[in-house]
This record gives structure tokens, C-alpha cells and sequence, in this order.
């Protein structure tokens, strides 16, 4: 069946739709040739899978060929069942017939031979030419097609139609489509089915020695030929899929020996996607193919029908792997294959298939994902087309064009050498090449690094190229090996040779010479080994034996080649990786192109890449290899002349983890930016250091402030400098923690700081804040131009540096400042009343609350009537806080304590311009200033009696004492108090007539009512009488014996003096005296802290040699009694049945004269009558007669008159009476009986029966 | 043989990367491992793709290369570990029970009190024992 494998081919070929065979029975044909062909391809056609599933095709073109056409005669039957698919699946047989006799005896039975081969899908088209306007043709045609749809149609299947050449025929080619579509169907069923039974059968005997897999593949390809010729290209690509299965499955098997193929010219190029590139018969080995070509034929044919169904994103799916596995075919292969047919290969077939794939993709047809899928393979497709035309050019030496960088090195250095048998060797004259290879091998020179980073080049080379191409040569011992590994650092930096025992000594040989020294060698170039350009040399001849493709060659025939070419693949790449997901592959191979601009001078575009890279790797965290690229931005930065940038680059640098960069090359770094920022940039830089610079608050509680008060705050900055850098400026933001949108407020170090490497603490001083939390903010400074701020807050360590994508905000508040609060109390330590007069001392307590009063200056001012004695020192003592509960008691022993405790807390402050300064140890404790003052009152206090009662006024003692406190570290606060202290005497004086004697004596009681809080001794008290009045028996004092009389706080003590009206006194004298003085010798214990006291000079003149008795002085006012009453008024008794409400009753009173008027000279008129006058209250009593008015009373002594006056009482209850009074006469000289004020009762009054009805009990 | 591992942090910062090829070259290893990278982060953004896959910590193989593999593995805290190996006959149940190892030691090291989570693995014993890890699998 081999045989056939070149006629099935030409077949396939020549056929490539769906055949359906006209049976041309009335010479039809060509009428309706073109009408059928117009109405081509089927529009819609149900088929049915290969799973028996009802699929729709669409636009199914369908040849007609007549059956006459020898494409369909003479073939043999064999034929044509092994290639069954270009058989017809449908025979239409063109009829037309107008007469009924000639359908029956001719037509029919030429008809029913036709259609008697079962085989055959057939129908009948019955052509009417009848036109509409005859009817009797019409009619005629009418009857011979009702006749033929009898004969040939059954209740199952209709099988005729009718094409009215003349009439409408709208209906006619749906018709036609659907017994078409119906025969096709049919038909492929059918040949499915056949086929598939066919392959069952030689699938059965897969692994049997008869097996013959071309006898399958032709039988399979026919399959799959016919669903692709049916549109069914699903099922055709499955068939294929399941070919490249079985193929796959025998190729490798055990014991059968194949030729792999890849010979043949052409061969490296791939035709992974050119299905007739080689004919079949070409690549047919035995009963099978060969793995080289078949593969990739089968595939071929997969993407041809994977392109049909438009899914290109399958084919650069299955490509890739294809493109893998093949390599890994080829790599088996390897010994016996041309030299780097692998790489050659990989690399045609990648851009095949990007080509292919591409200008069959359109974006946005498919799914976002799929689209992105596609991309991505299609930057796979592209770097692995680079990494191995990378290891092409490496052969024939530009490997000194290819960048070492991590990307190259992870793809070369992974990638094993080509193995061929025999490595190439050296064409025999190529001797003027091999010189200028080592030419340009020598002038490769590294290029080192800017800052001067000496860093090992990484590797492009999995092993040493020269050991590994040499020990391939057949007449090579390695024995001089090492010889070769001369100092070519130009080009062979990477780790490939630091594995080679490289001796010291051919290093210091220069290359050529200490070849030319051993001639032997030279002299045979196919025994001694080759150097490096030998091999590269070697290697670009049999480079050009291996490729055929023009455009490849040309790529590897001059570096300028080379690098156009690798950097299209590099971008393409980065491209369609930039439009999938993997973002970091097209960034990373962003920096490749980068890297080759910057070897063209292209700084710009090399730094916008780079740019991207280092974002990318910084943004993540990987250090080690931002490190890579940094400095290259760094120095197309410099050399693009952006300061900014470039410094911006230094600092990324100098914050980079320590390890990686030695510390020469770190300072470099740094000498850098400071050199930059103390140029001349216009402008200056802001940047951002905090991956350098960091910052934390100290340890421990934050700082805490009451509001108002300056401080200073300590932080600790953390320089990642590697040497001391001097800061223009420092300055640190503060950020209140309530309220994050308002900048905190900056606080300015002073001038100029130095920052030494590692940890260094600044002290800033912190003007007054808003009460609130805050924590740290933002470090900003300058270096010459540069305004440097860093975020970052280290948690009291250096700064981790991978952490530098999130700043971590400081939580713990570094200040705290408290809300307006009193810090300081003043009050008066005494409530109780102090002495007036006498300086006495009157006692502040100062109480600190939870603030430092150290260097306090306290203003005191001394309201009216209050003096400080200067001539005394302030007392402060500390002030022990006692509970309340504990009183006064407590408070004077604790006082009495304290000097047991080591610390200082009493002394005597001087005061000076009202201030007094505080002293260190009362800064933070209680006290208590003691200020001497003396209450100055000029009036003298004035005893009180029944006559005339004392009037209290409290305010008469009160002085006020206006403090003003300034504390605080710069005196900022102040605290303000006006303290009120209470003055007074010690004694209120309250007299009174004890007794009033015959012999006109008078017993004086004075009682003394202690005001003050204090033992009060009464030494002496004597009386300064006033006129009128004279002493007693005694000197006026009272009987020593009593004293000294001791009066308690609060208490009353009371001294009795016994005076007597002076008899000579005569009213026209003088009166010297208005008021007697109360004199009243005493002496005060009593205790400051609890009141009045004993006076200050008494206390620093000591007590007990001079003891100055203090003088109460009262004025006490003495009335002279009534000694000549003129007149005296009686008041009668009332009627002993009492007072009734509404009774009438008469009030009398008896007005007698006690003394003969007639030689007083003071009476001048009217010595006979007398005014009186009743004073009653109206609303008590009701007054009948006369209120006032003259009653005639004689002048002579004993003259009696009685007053009467009608009252009605008219209220119950005890109410004055009224009341007789003689205005005209003065009041001393009446007496009256009852001599004051009195009550009388009156009665409610009487039932009135008359208004009550009698109850019966 | 294993020629690197590596630990990914959630915000795909290293953690731990160490290599054990005696060349100097640990930073061509650092790319493979930060390229890796973009296939977790695809297979992570697109479940659907995976499949089930996703439903366990294996993310089985990275990179289908010519020359080394990459397997990962994605914890429930978007931890990753990484391993690059030379071995192109791999089995997946050694991988598997590699990583599963590997993660062990990995959270024996996080649980030290001392470590900051999300900051670099400096633990000497974590490194011993990874090393211990690797030296046992060598995959065929």
C-alpha cells in the first residue's frame, strides 16, 4: 500500500472539495450549469461528526462534475476505495421529460438503471422548460413529474425536485441544498465508517512485526481528508492528533532502528508549517517516515487546520511545545546532525511560527485571557529564538556583544553546548580570519563599571567553550589542556573559566608570544589544540555548511548583524510579554535592550529602560539584582547630565542592603552625592531618602508636655552613610496623631549636623505645641542642593532595607501634650480670722500638681489696708497634704515632722520687688510661704449693746493678697490667684447694766466673745470712762485675782466693772470724752496654721524675756441713766375679765409730774400742757378719740392727769397695746411703767349663740 | 540536582534565597526565580486556567525550558517557595514532598519569636536545614 503513498499524494492534492456527479440525462448540463454554480457553496449543511453529532458547516463548497468527465471514469475499483474521498457523495440526475408516454417507456427505465447501484447518494432533478405561458406544456410537465416523483420518491425519502427554468424558483435551491446536503451526509457517513472500520483493523496489529504505518497513515490522512474536505475540521485535526499519537507511540519502539532524518538541504530550516515542503515519498523509510520530516509535517498539517478553525493561539501553544520537544529530538540526534542544527532549527521554527501565528491573530476576538496567553507564548516563541541565536553568535564569537546580565547568564549558562561527534575544525586557510577573531578578542575589553564596581562577570558559558570543543576533537589529548587558558579576561570574565585551572603563569604570558614558543604547535593545527578564535572561528565555517536560510546567515556574518538581529528578538519578545501577564519578563528584557542602547549611545532610552527595571526590582524587594542595574542607570544618568536623577540613583544605591556593594564603592556612592549637591544645580533636588535615612523616637514613655511648654526632643536618625555626612539642615516634622491632614509643624535642628554612620541622636527643640499626641513625621534636610525627607521610622534599629515599599507609619506617640490644665494651686492656708493690727502671718500653699515649680517666681501684691512687714523673711515650709477628714491637728504635727526627713523643706526667702523666687526643693512638693503682714484698720472696734447693737460687717476684715506665679521652664506659665484673708479683733465687746444700785452705782458687765482661733490670756482689763461717769469703789479694775482670765476660741468671758454716774457733771460743760475705752491687757497662744496668732515682731523679739502685751482697745458707749424723770406715764390695769376681739374697753394711762418745772430754765412755754400722743397699730386695734393732743397738766410736782381711750382690740393673741408717748418731752426724762415694750392677751371673741342650733345628744 | 530555592513573600519580596551551584552565579538564579515570579502570579489571577491545580499549595511546574525547571509551591499565607533544578526527569510526588519539607523548616523558622514576620529569613539553623533538604533530593 506504500506504493500508493505517491498517487494518494498527487490525489490529495488535485482534490479539495466535495464532489457531487452529474448525471446528465437529457443533455441538460450545460443550461443549467451555471445556475447550479451560482448557487455554490452550500450555505448551511447539517453533517454529522465523527461522534455522530449533528454539526452545522456553513458555506460547504460542492464541485459538480458530470459523470462523463474522466476525472470520474476508469479507475480501478481498488482505487477507488482506498482513496474513496474524492469519489462523488452525491449523483444528481438531470431529467426533463413533457410527454407521459416517453417518461414511461424511455425515460423511466434508463432512470431506474441509473439509480439501481445502492452505493450511489442519488436524486433527481427534474428540469421543467415548460413555460408558464403554455399550459398545456405546463400541465403535460405537471403530470410527467407527478409520475416521476411516484416512481422514484418514498414515503422515506424524497428524492425528485423540480427546477422551473421559467418560473420562480425560490424553493427550488433550498431544495437542492437539502437533498445535497442529505446525500452528502450520507455518503461520508458511510466512508467514515468504512475508514474507520479499516483503521480499527490495522490498529489492532500495531505491534505486530507486519505492521506497515504507512498503510495506517494513508488510511488515517484519508480520514482526515474527508472531514476537511466536509468542513469537519475538528474531527480532521483529531485524526491527526491521533496519528501524531500512534506515530509517536512506534517510532521509538525497541529493536526497529530508524533514520532520523535532517539531512536533506534545507533541512534546518524548520517547515513546521509547510505541509508539502518535502513530498511523502521523499521522507518514507521502510514501512514507516522519518521523525525528522514526518513530525514536522504533522504538524504542519495541525496548524493548517488550526488556522481554518482560527485559533492561531492553539498553534503557538502546541508550537511551542512542539518547538521543545523537537529540540529535545534533536538534541538526541545531535552527534550525527550538522553542526548547531539544533539551534538553527529552533530558531527558524520559532519565527516561522510568529510569523504564521501573528498575522493570523487579531486582537480582541478571542477572550482577554486567551489573548494575553497568546502574547505570552508568543514572547516565549521570541526569547527562545534568542537564547539560542545568542548561543550562535557566542560560537562564532560576539559573545564579548552579549551583555552578561542575570537574564543572558540564567539562559546560556543553563543551556548545554551543541555535541556534535567531531567539534569542526579549522579550515585549512582561515589562517587571516583566526588573526583577526584574536584581534577582536583582544581588544574586547570589559567594561568596567561606573563608581568602579568590580564585580565577576557572570557567566555566559555552561562549561569552558575551549575544553569542551577540544576534548571534542578526535586527535586531542587534553594533557596540555591547561596551556590554553591564556588571559583573555576580554571575553572569558564568567565563572566558565573560573572552574579552569587557570596557572599563574600563562597569565603573565602574553598569548601569541608563548604560542609562537611552541611551534610544534602551530606548525599542525588539527593535533594541538585550538585556541578560541581557532574555534570560533571553526565554528562560524561550519555554521555557514549548516544554514541555508540567506537571512539567518547574513545575521551571523558581521556583529553589526548580530546585534540588529538580537535586538529585534529582544523586543519582540519584551513586547508580547509586556502585553500578557508576565510583566517582570518583558521588564527584565527591557533592560537587555537597554543595555544595547547604552552601548550605542542611546543614554536616554537606555535610562527610561533601565528606569523600569529598577522600579520593578526595587518595587519588589530584590536587591541583588537592582544592584545589577542600578549603577547602570546611575551612569546613563550622570552622562545624560540629570543631576537629580543621577543622585536620586546614588542614594538608591548607598540604601541598598550593605553586602552588596564593598565599602570603597559605597563611599564612592556617597562622595558622589555630595559632590552633586554642593555643584552648581540650578534648582534644588527634592528626594526622597528614607531607605538611607531613617529615624525613630527614643525608647520609653513619650515626652510628656503640659500645654504651652517648650521642651526639647531627642531622636534617634540612623545614616546609612558609610561616612560622616554633614547636613546643611536638619529638620523633623511632628504629626498630631488626632488630626493626620494638617502638616505637623517643623522643627528645625541647629545649623549644620553630622551625621555619623549608624545611630546618632539630634536634639530638637520643641517650641510650644497644641495640646494633643504626636507622633514622627518626616525627617527633611538639606546637603547643598539637596532636600533630602525620609518616611521611613525604624523601630529603634537600623532600617531594614527590604522594606522600603511600605513605609511603616509610627504608631507610639514620641510627644504628649496635655490639655489646658492647672498645674499650680494657690490657696490660703487659714480660713480663720488673723489679728488686725498686729502683724501676723498669713499663709499661702503653693501645691505643684504633677508639674515642677523649680525656679518659680511668685509675684505678691498686697491689696488696701495690707502690708507685708519687710522687716521680716518669708517663711516656706513644706505643706503636708492631709485628708480632710484629719483637720488641722494632723496637718501642724506632720509640719513638726518633717524636719526629721534629710530633705531641706524650710527656709526664709527674702522678698524683693514683691517677687520671691522658689527654691529647688519646693519644686515639686507642697508648701507653704508664710508672709508677715499687718492689717491696718483705723477704726476703733466698738462694743455693742442691747442699745446699740453691734452691726456686723464681714467685708471690714477682709484684705485681699493678689499672687501671680510664674514657673515653668522659661517662666511661660503663669497662674494668677487672689487670696482673701480675714482681720480681726480678738474680742467683740458686748456690755451691758448688770445692776443698777441705790447708791446710783451701776454694774457694768463687759462680756468678751473671742472671734479668733486662739487662746486668748486677758492680762488686764481696765476701763477708760467717759465723761459723766466715774469709777466705782475700786481704780476701775476689776479684782486682780481673775487674771489672768483665759478665754477659748469661741468662747465668751465676761468682766464686771462697777461705775457710777458722776454727780458734778453739769450740762454745760464739755464733754471730752464721747465714749468710754475698754481696755483689755492680753495675750494671744495660737498656732499660724490655724489662725490668729501671736504677732511676728513678738515672735522674733523672743517670748519669754520681753514680753509685749498686746492691748485690746473697744469703745464702749455709756449712757447716762435717767436719773430726773419730769414726768412719769403709768399704764392702768385692764378690766381683770381680759381682752376680748370686738369689745370695747378703755385704755388708761396716768401722766404725773415728779418734779416741779417752775425753776428750770430750760422750759419755756407751756409748762401747763402736756402733748401726748397713741401710737397703736391700726391693723391690731381700732382707737376711738382723740390720738394726740395737749392735756393740761399742772407745773407743780405731784400733778396728776389720767388719759382714757376707747380701743377695740380686733385681732386674738398676745399683741402690744397701744401706747402713750409725750413727744414733746425728751425721752430720759420719762419713765414709764412698764418701763418697755410689753404684751397683752387678748381673748378671741365670745360664741355668738345665736348663729348655733342646739344638738341633742 | 537542586540548584537554588527560594522563599517569596506575599508582596513577592525574597525571603530566602539560597543557591548551591559552586559557581558564582547566584544571581542569574535570582532572576529565574523573580521571573517565576509572573507564572505564579498567572496561575494565581486566573484559577480557571489552572484548574484544580489551585486547590492544593504544589503549583507543580513553572517553566517547561529545555534546560532547568522550575516548581512551586504558594501557601495559604501567598508565600511562595521556589526550587530550580537541573534534573529533567522529575517526579512530581518528590517534588511534592519536597516542598512539603521545605515548608515544614519554613515554618519552623517563622515561628521563632525573634522573627519579624515579612522580613528576610537570616535564621542559620532554617538555612542548615534547607541545605539538609536539598542534599537529600537529588531527583535521579
Amino acid at each position: 500500500m506504500a506504493n500508493y503513498l505517491a498517487q494518494f499524494q498527487t490525489i490529495k492534492h488535485s482534490c479539495d472539495r466535495v464532489v457531487a456527479a452529474v448525471e446528465d440525462v437529457c443533455d441538460l448540463w450545460p443550461t443549467v450549469k451555471g445556475l447550479f454554480e451560482e448557487h455554490q457553496p452550500l450555505k448551511r449543511a447539517f453533517l454529522t461528526n465523527k461522534t455522530r453529532n449533528p454539526v452545522l458547516v456553513e458555506n460547504l463548497p460542492v464541485e459538480f462534475i458530470l459523470t462523463t468527465d474522466a476525472r470520474l471514469r476508469s479507475r480501478f475499483p481498488q482505487e477507488q476505495y482506498l482513496f474513496w474521498f474524492r469519489e462523488p457523495y452525491a449523483t444528481i440526475v438531470l431529467v426533463t421529460c413533457e410527454d407521459l408516454d416517453e417518461f414511461k417507456n424511455i425515460l423511466k427505465p434508463r432512470l431506474k438503471l441509473i439509480v439501481q447501484n445502492d452505493e450511489r447518494e442519488w436524486f433527481i432533478v427534474f428540469v421543467s422548460k415548460a413555460h408558464p405561458s403554455n399550459d398545456q406544456a405546463t400541465k403535460s410537465v405537471k403530470k410527467v413529474y407527478a409520475k416521476l416523483e411516484v416512481d422514484f420518491s418514498s414515503k422515506k425519502r424524497e428524492r425528485c425536485c423540480k427546477l422551473d427554468i421559467h418560473g420562480p424558483d425560490t424553493n427550488f435551491w433550498e431544495d437542492l441544498e437539502l437533498k445535497i446536503t442529505e446525500c452528502i451526509r450520507n455518503t461520508l457517513d458511510r466512508r467514515v465508517q468504512f475508514y474507520e472500520d479499516e483503521i480499527r483493523k490495522l490498529s489492532e496489529q500495531r505491534f505486530m512485526p507486519i505492521w506497515n504505518f504507512c498503510n495506517f497513515f494513508i488510511l488515517k490522512e484519508s480520514l482526515a481528508f474527508i472531514f476537511e474536505m466536509a468542513h469537519l475540521h475538528e474531527d480532521a485535526l483529531r485524526e491527526y492528533d491521533e496519528l501524531e499519537l500512534c506515530y509517536l507511540e512506534t517510532v521509538n519502539m525497541p529493536g526497529k532502528q530508524r533514520e532520523f532524518g535532517g539531512f536533506d538541504s534545507e533541512d534546518d530550516q524548520a517547515a513546521l508549517l509547510k505541509p508539502g515542503f518535502k513530498p511523502l515519498t521523499q521522507i518514507v523509510q521502510d514501512d514507516s517516515f522519518r521523525e525528522f520530516d514526518f513530525r514536522q509535517y504533522l504538524f504542519a498539517c495541525q496548524s493548517r487546520l488550526l488556522f481554518k478553525l482560527n485559533r492561531p493561539f492553539e498553534v503557538s501553544s502546541r508550537g511551542y511545545s512542539f518547538v521543545i520537544s523537537f529540540a529535545k529530538a534533536l538534541t538526541l540526534h545531535e552527534s550525527v546532525l550538522p553542526f548547531c542544527m539544533r539551534e538553527v532549527w529552533v530558531i527558524t521554527a520559532c519565527l516561522a511560527l510568529l510569523e504564521a501565528t501573528a498575522s493570523n491573530h487579531h486582537d480582541g476576538v478571542v477572550a482577554p485571557d486567551v489573548d494575553k496567553e497568546f502574547y505570552r507564548l508568543q514572547g516565549d516563541l521570541y526569547s527562545l529564538s534568542r537564547i539560542k541565536f545568542m548561543r550562535l553568535g557566542y560560537l562564532i564569537g560576539y559573545g564579548t556583544d552579549i551583555e552578561r546580565s542575570p537574564l543572558n547568564s540564567a539562559c546560556l549558562s543553563m543551556l548545554p553546548w551543541p555535541k556534535p561527534a567531531v567539534w569542526p575544525s579549522l579550515p585549512p586557510d582561515a589562517s587571516s580570519e583566526v588573526l583577526e577573531k584574536e584581534k577582536t578578542i583582544l581588544q574586547a575589553t570589559s567594561r568596567t563599571k561606573h563608581f568602579g564596581i568590580q564585580r565577576k562577570a557572570l557567566p555566559l558559558e555552561p562549561s569552558v567553550l575551549l575544553r569542551v570543543a577540544n576534548r571534542r576533537r578526535a586527535s586531542l589529548s587534553t594533557g596540555n589542556l591547561p596551556e590554553m587558558f591564556d588571559g583573555r579576561q576580554g571575553f572569558n570574565e564568567g565563572s566558565g573559566l573560573e572552574a579552569s585551572p587557570r596557572t599563574p603563569s600563562s597569565l603573565k604570558a602574553p598569548p601569541m608570544s608563548r604560542t609562537n614558543s611552541s611551534p610544534g604547535n602551530f606548525e599542525s593545527p588539527l593535533d594541538r589544540p585550538m585556541r578560541l578564535a581557532e574555534i570560533f572561528v571553526a565554528a562560524e565555517h561550519a555554521l555557514r555548511l549548516t544554514i541555508s536560510d540567506h537571512d539567518l546567515l547574513k545575521t551571523l556574518s558581521s556583529i553589526q548583524d548580530f546585534e540588529t538581529k538580537y535586538l529585534n528578538l529582544t523586543k519582540g519578545a519584551a513586547e508580547n510579554y509586556h502585553r500578557s501577564w508576565w510583566k517582570r519578563h518583558g521588564v527584565v528584557l527591557d533592560g537587555e535592550i537597554a543595555a544595547v542602547c547604552f552601548k550605542h549611545e542611546k543614554y536616554d532610552l537606555a535610562a527610561n529602560s533601565y528606569e523600569k527595571v529598577c522600579a520593578l526590582y526595587a518595587g519588589e524587594g530584590w536587591q541583588d539584582l537592582l544592584a545589577e542595574v542600578l549603577p547602570n542607570l546611575a551612569e546613563c544618568q550622570k552622562i545624560l547630565n540629570d543631576q537629580a536623577g543621577y543622585m536620586s540613583s546614588c542614594v538608591r544605591l548607598l540604601s541598598l542592603d550593605k553586602g552588596l556593594f564593598s565599602s570603597k564603592e559605597r563611599q564612592a556612592f556617597q562622595s558622589e552625592v555630595v559632590n552633586i549637591a554642593h555643584s552648581e544645580i540650578k534648582n534644588p533636588v527634592p528626594l526622597d531618602v528614607s531607605s538611607l535615612i531613617t529615624f525613630s523616637g527614643n525608647t520609653g514613655p513619650p515626652l510628656q508636655l503640659c500645654d504651652g511648654d517648650p521642651g526639647n526632643l531627642s531622636v534617634t536618625v540612623w545614616s546609612g552613610f558609610p561616612d560622616d555626612i554633614t547636613l546643611d539642615s536638619l529638620s523633623l516634622t511632628l504629626v498630631a496623631t488626632s488630626n493626620t491632614d494638617e502638616g505637623g509643624q517643623a522643627l528645625k535642628s541647629s545649623a549644620a549636623t553630622v551625621l555619623k554612620p549608624g545611630r546618632n541622636t539630634i536634639t530638637f527643640a520643641l517650641p510650644p505645641q497644641k495640646p494633643g499626641s504626636y507622633v514622627l513625621g518626616v525627617v527633611t534636610g538639606q546637603i547643598g542642593r539637596l532636600r533630602f525627607r525620609s518616611h521611613n521610622f525604624s523601630k529603634g534599629g537600623p532600617a531594614d532595607s527590604d522594606d522600603f515599599m511600605s513605609y511603616e507609619k509610627p504608631t507610639r506617640p514620641i510627644l504628649k501634650v496635655s490639655k489646658p490644665r492647672a498645674l499650680v494651686d494657690l490657696a490660703a492656708a487659714v480660713s480663720s480670722a488673723l489679728l488686725i493690727n498686729e502683724a501676723q502671718w498669713i499663709g499661702i500653699i503653693v501645691r505643684p500638681i504633677n508639674y515642677s515649680l523649680k525656679g518659680a517666681i511668685l509675684h505678691v501684691d498686697t491689696g488696701p489696708g495690707l502690708k507685708i512687714e519687710d522687716s521680716y523673711g518669708i517663711e516656706m515650709e513644706r505643706y503636708m497634704e492631709t485628708d480632710s477628714d484629719a483637720g488641722a491637728s494632723t496637718a501642724e504635727t506632720s509640719v513638726e515632722d518633717s524636719p526629721d526627713s534629710p530633705e531641706r523643706d524650710s527656709e526664709v526667702l527674702q522678698l524683693s520687688d514683691g517677687k520671691i523666687v522658689f527654691s529647688e526643693w519646693a519644686s515639686t512638693v507642697s508648701s507653704i510661704l508664710w508672709v508677715p503682714v499687718r492689717a491696718l484698720s483705723e477704726k476703733l472696734p466698738r462694743g455693742s449693746s442691747s442699745v446699740t447693737p453691734l452691726k456686723q460687717d464681714i467685708l471690714e476684715g477682709m484684705r485681699t493678697v493678689a499672687l501671680k506665679l510664674e514657673f515653668g521652664v522659661h517662666h511661660n506659665q503663669i497662674f494668677e490667684r487672689t487670696i482673701a484673708a480675714h482681720f480681726t479683733d480678738p474680742f467683740d465687746v458686748t456690755t451691758r447694766v448688770a445692776n443698777k444700785c441705790n447708791g446710783g452705782t451701776l454694774v457694768l458687765q463687759v462680756m468678751l466673745h473671742s472671734l479668733v482661733k486662739a487662746n486668748l490670756i486677758v492680762q488686764d482689763a481696765w476701763l477708760d470712762l467717759q465723761d459723766g461717769f466715774v469709777h466705782g469703789k475700786s481704780d476701775g479694775r476689776p479684782t486682780s485675782t481673775f487674771f489672768p482670765l483665759v478665754v477659748s476660741p469661741g468662747s465668751r468671758a465676761a468682766v464686771v466693772f462697777s461705775i457710777s454716774l458722776e454727780k458734778t457733771m453739769s450740762s454745760g460743760k464739755d464733754l471730752q470724752l464721747q465714749e468710754s475705752i475698754l481696755n483689755i491687757k492680753y495675750e494671744i497662744h495660737g498656732d499660724r496654721a490655724a489662725g490668729a496668732h501671736k504677732p511676728v515682731d513678738a515672735d522674733q523679739s523672743g517670748a519669754d524675756t520681753e514680753r509685749r502685751d498686746l492691748v485690746f482697745k473697744s469703745a464702749i458707749v455709756l449712757q447716762r441713766p435717767v436719773l430726773d424723770p419730769c414726768l412719769t406715764v403709768g399704764f392702768l390695769p385692764l378690766p381683770s375679765d381680759g381682752l376680748r376681739v370686738g369689745k370695747l374697753i378703755t385704755m388708761q394711762w396716768r401722766v404725773e409730774r415728779l418734779k416741779d418745772l417752775k425753776g428750770s430754765e430750760a422750759v419755756d412755754q407751756q409748762h401747763d400742757e402736756v402733748l401726748y400722743e397713741v401710737n397703736a397699730n391700726s391693723e391690731n386695734w381700732m382707737v376711738a378719740g382723740r390720738k394726740r393732743g395737749f392735756v393740761s397738766l399742772s407745773e407743780e410736782q405731784g400733778s396728776r392727769v389720767v388719759i382714757s381711750i376707747l380701743c377695740v382690740p380686733l385681732v386674738a393673741g398676745y399683741v402690744r397695746p397701744p401706747q402713750l408717748g409725750l413727744p414733746e418731752v425728751e425721752e430720759a426724762n420719762v419713765s414709764s411703767n412698764p418701763p418697755g415694750p410689753h404684751l397683752v392677751c387678748v381673748l378671741p371673741p365670745l360664741l355668738s349663740s345665736s348663729y348655733c342650733v342646739p344638738v341633742k345628744l | 540536582m537542586i540548584v537554588c530555592v527560594a522563599v517569596v513573600g506575599h508582596q513577592n519580596n525574597p525571603l530566602y534565597i539560597q543557591s548551591f551551584t559552586e559557581a558564582d552565579d547566584a544571581l542569574k538564579l535570582h532572576h529565574i526565580v523573580h521571573c517565576s515570579l509572573d507564572v505564579i502570579d498567572e496561575r494565581v489571577n486566573n484559577p480557571k486556567k489552572s484548574g484544580t491545580t489551585l486547590n492544593e499549595a504544589f503549583l507543580g511546574l513553572l517553566y517547561p525550558t529545555l534546560n532547568y525547571k522550575v516548581y512551586g509551591y504558594l501557601t495559604n499565607t501567598k508565600v511562595k517557595f521556589i526550587m530550580v533544578t537541573t534534573d529533567l526527569d522529575v517526579r512530581d510526588t518528590d517534588v511534592r514532598s519536597f516542598f512539603r519539607k521545605f515548608h515544614a523548616a519554613y515554618v519552623d523558622a517563622v515561628s521563632n519569636p525573634f522573627h519579624v514576620p515579612g522580613k528576610k529569613i537570616t535564621s542559620r539553623t532554617f538555612g542548615e536545614s534547607v541545605g539538609n533538604i536539598v542534599r537529600s533530593y537529588t531527583f535521579n
